[in-house]
């Protein structure tokens, strides 16, 4: 009973402190919200995506004797033109790239394509040192990875045309260069159609650049990001009360309380029981109210519920580990400041907490397996993916095992300086 | 029985002997001050007393119960008021006695009762619900006694817990000391305040430098000094051969010099004091204020190891 007086008074206390309210369920919920609202408010309204302000120099030009009617180029400006993308982009022609430096300076335009000349026949002779360039503004995050995504999906389809076109002169089936011409023209007009339906909007868009690889593709991707960048935010903050929770225990040694309490016949092992008791049911509670308030407030679907529990139980007996164990080696809350703001931001990076929606590296993601964050944020992912329970068993046991281990050192470190 | 009993305690830091085999005892219902210096060893020996240090040496019992072999026990028996404010300043008033009475096993509508009644004793009923952060320094003080008293204890350790407070608040603790003590609580009571020291106790252990150099009653402490009387002078120069002159007065004891005050202790300041003047006339020396006390726990102090209490 005592340790539960323990472990609801600091609750109490915590609950009441403006800061841990802010850093535990605002400052979240604050982030993505911002991100909702970034991205157009909400899964359900992806076509309202802010508009793209693309800027295109077009300089290609085709020499003599090209099998193409017109420059690549033309094909690539085009689609930023089309009507199909009317509602979501709007383009304007630049004459050189000094110009359209100088819109995107003055944010006439968020993203500039600068199509070098020659830029055709350089492309069907392999020649890698004329490429399209795309500048944009650095403060944007969608517009220049779907921008380059559409451009990357033209080029990819004219190449794919020319490996055709190339292999039937290889096999010598067709020898009249008019007709590779209306070969080429015409598989390239079908990928361009093709890529249209594609990008008929931003939402197909941003899935194309996100997740190609998504599982349930009837979900609106924009949700999905949305969940997964929700649950990047969830496991950072959640790590952050975890240790913000447990310095309880070096304010009331500061404060003289826990002295007091030294005084009063309680077990030291009950206390410390308390304490760690606290910390578990402020992650806990931290946990639930935002993935209740993210799904309320932002439509964020977490899926079945069985496996949200499991990931969330998962997640605070990772957090509650880390945070005991972290505070363990530091001695007074001004110590705390430097592990809870560089420590779990560290962490938290390397655990891909801040790339939850990213395709990241091969290197980066085996580093996210050495962090209690990055097997955390991988529950989530197949969790928000849809997986069945059956595949959660795996890091659930990894975060269980880290949890219960950081625990046990933490714990022992407390018991020898306060038991 | 006694409540409190002390028997050779010993405690050191590194090379710092903090409690060097101190003995005090303290029968039940009675108030016993620990009086001396800051640095005198009276907090470290409390911390053995309520469990929060472990003594190197000798025994310590409350209500019988050895604060070593059975600590749960004797810190049942034991309500303890540290010297700094313990208490949450994020919950109100009652919300930490209420805490606190958990932490002594009250629970339910004892435990309530209880707290109605601590927060009528240090007079805060009105301010019950107020978050302590909002309290001045006398009413924090004032609950961090009521935290203490929740489970009606045998014995009730006071750490300086008027350091720093306004005289009214002063005045409330004091009232409120004896008041328990009415009430049959053992109270052991560290000062560095004579006057307090002398107002409540009923027997007071003088310590300096980690040991008890004196017990007694106040009555008892005063005649280690004789009742002297002690005479503080300043003199507008430092002369070795005014010094050397009262040394030899007739009825000076004791002469000490320190920071441009030089302080006597004399047997009759009436007679003494015009000697005291002839001499330093004859001397040369101009003597530019004096003061007068007559003998308390201050003189015996001095008495003891030549330098002032407040040093």
């Amino acid at each position: 009973m005592t340790i539960l007086d323990i472990a609801l008074k600091d609750l109490l206390r915590s609950f009441r402190s403006a800061f841990a309210v802010g850093m535990m369920i605002i400052a979240p919920l604050f982030l993505v919200g911002l991100i909702y609202l970034s991205i157009g408010g909400g899964a359900d309204s992806a076509s309202s995506l802010p508009g793209i302000n693309v800027g295109v120099v077009n300089a290609d030009t085709i020499s003599a004797n090209s099998p193409l009617e017109h420059p690549l180029g033309d094909n690539i400006r085009s689609i930023f033109f089309d009507e199909s993308v009317a509602s979501w982009i709007t383009a304007n022609d630049y004459a050189d790239e000094t110009s359209a430096r100088a819109a995107l300076d003055t944010q006439e335009i968020g993203v500039a394509v600068i199509i070098p000349s020659a830029f055709s026949d350089s492309f069907f002779a392999g020649d890698d040192a004329v490429q399209i360039l795309i500048i944009s503004d650095p403060t944007l995050t969608f517009a220049p990875q779907i921008t380059e995504n559409m451009v990357r999906a033209v080029l990819d389809g004219a190449a794919g045309g020319g490996i055709a076109i190339q292999a039937l002169i290889e096999r010598q089936d067709v020898v009249d260069p008019a007709q590779l011409s209306f070969a080429l023209e015409t598989y390239s007009a079908w990928f361009i159609n093709f890529q249209r339906d594609l990008f008929h909007n931003p939402a197909e868009a941003a899935l194309v650049m996100v997740a190609p690889s998504a599982d349930n593709e009837t979900e609106a991707p924009l949700q999905k990001m949305l969940g997964l960048m929700t649950a990047g935010q969830m496991v950072f903050f959640a790590f952050f009360t975890g240790a913000y929770s447990m310095m309880s225990i070096l304010r009331e040694n500061e404060e003289g309380t826990l002295a007091r309490m030294f005084t009063m016949p309680i077990q030291r092992t009950s206390i410390l029981a308390g304490k760690f008791l606290a910390v578990f049911l402020s992650v806990l509670v931290q946990g639930i109210v935002l993935v209740v308030a993210s799904h309320y407030a932002f439509g964020v679907n977490w899926g079945a519920p069985l496996p949200v529990l499991l990931a969330l139980l998962g997640q605070v007996i990772a957090a509650t580990g880390l945070g005991i164990f972290l505070i363990s080696f530091v001695k007074t809350t001004q110590q705390a400041g430097p592990v809870l703001g560089g420590g779990l931001t560290a962490l938290g990076m390397l655990g891909g907490l801040f790339t939850a929606n990213i395709a990241m590296p091969e290197a980066f993601t085996m580093m996210a397996n050495f962090t209690p964050q990055g097997w955390v944020i991988k529950t989530w992912k197949l969790v928000l993916a849809g997986q069945p329970l059956a595949e959660l068993w795996y890091p659930f046991a990894v975060m269980l095992l880290v949890g219960v281990l950081m625990f046990a050192f933490g714990a022992r470190n407390f018991g020898k300086r306060f038991v | 029985m006694n409540a409190i009993e002390v028997k050779n305690l010993k405690k050191s830091f590194g090379d710092l002997q903090a409690v060097d085999s101190v003995n005090f005892a303290a029968a039940q219902g009675e108030i016993l001050s620990l009086l001396g210096p800051n640095g005198a060893g009276k907090s470290t020996a409390i911390s053995m007393l309520a469990g929060l240090l472990v003594p190197d040496g000798g025994s310590a019992t409350l209500m019988g119960h050895s604060v070593t072999a059975d600590p749960q026990a004797a810190k049942a028996s034991l309500g303890v008021v540290p010297q700094d404010i313990a208490l949450y300043p994020d919950l109100s008033a009652r919300e930490n006695l209420v805490f606190w009475g958990k932490m002594y096993g009250l629970r339910g509508a004892a435990l309530n009762q209880r707290v109605d009644k601590v927060l009528e004793i240090i007079g805060l009923s009105e301010r019950q619900k107020d978050r302590i952060g909002k309290f001045s320094g006398g009413m924090k003080r004032r609950v961090n006694i009521g935290a203490a008293l929740l489970h009606k204890p045998d014995v009730v350790i006071m750490d300086e817990p008027t350091v720093g407070i306004d005289p009214q608040s002063r005045r409330h603790i004091l009232d409120n000391v004896k008041a328990l003590n009415k009430q049959g609580m053992t109270v052991l009571y560290t000062t560095h305040y004579m006057e307090e020291a002398a107002e409540l106790s009923d027997h007071i252990a003088i310590m300096d430098q980690g040991k008890v150099i004196a017990f007694g009653t106040h009555a008892e402490l005063i005649k280690l000094v004789g009742e002297q009387t002690r005479i503080d002078l300043t003199l507008n120069t430092e002369s070795t051969v005014i010094f050397d002159a009262w040394r030899n007065t007739q009825g000076v004891s004791r002469i000490d010099a320190e920071n441009g005050t030089v302080t006597l202790l004399v047997d009759d300041s009436n007679l003494v004091l015009p000697r005291l003047f002839e001499a330093a006339a004859q001397a040369n020396v101009r003597i530019t204020s004096v003061d007068i006390q007559e003998p308390n726990l201050e003189s015996v102090f001095l008495h003891l190891t030549g330098r002032a209490l407040r040093d």
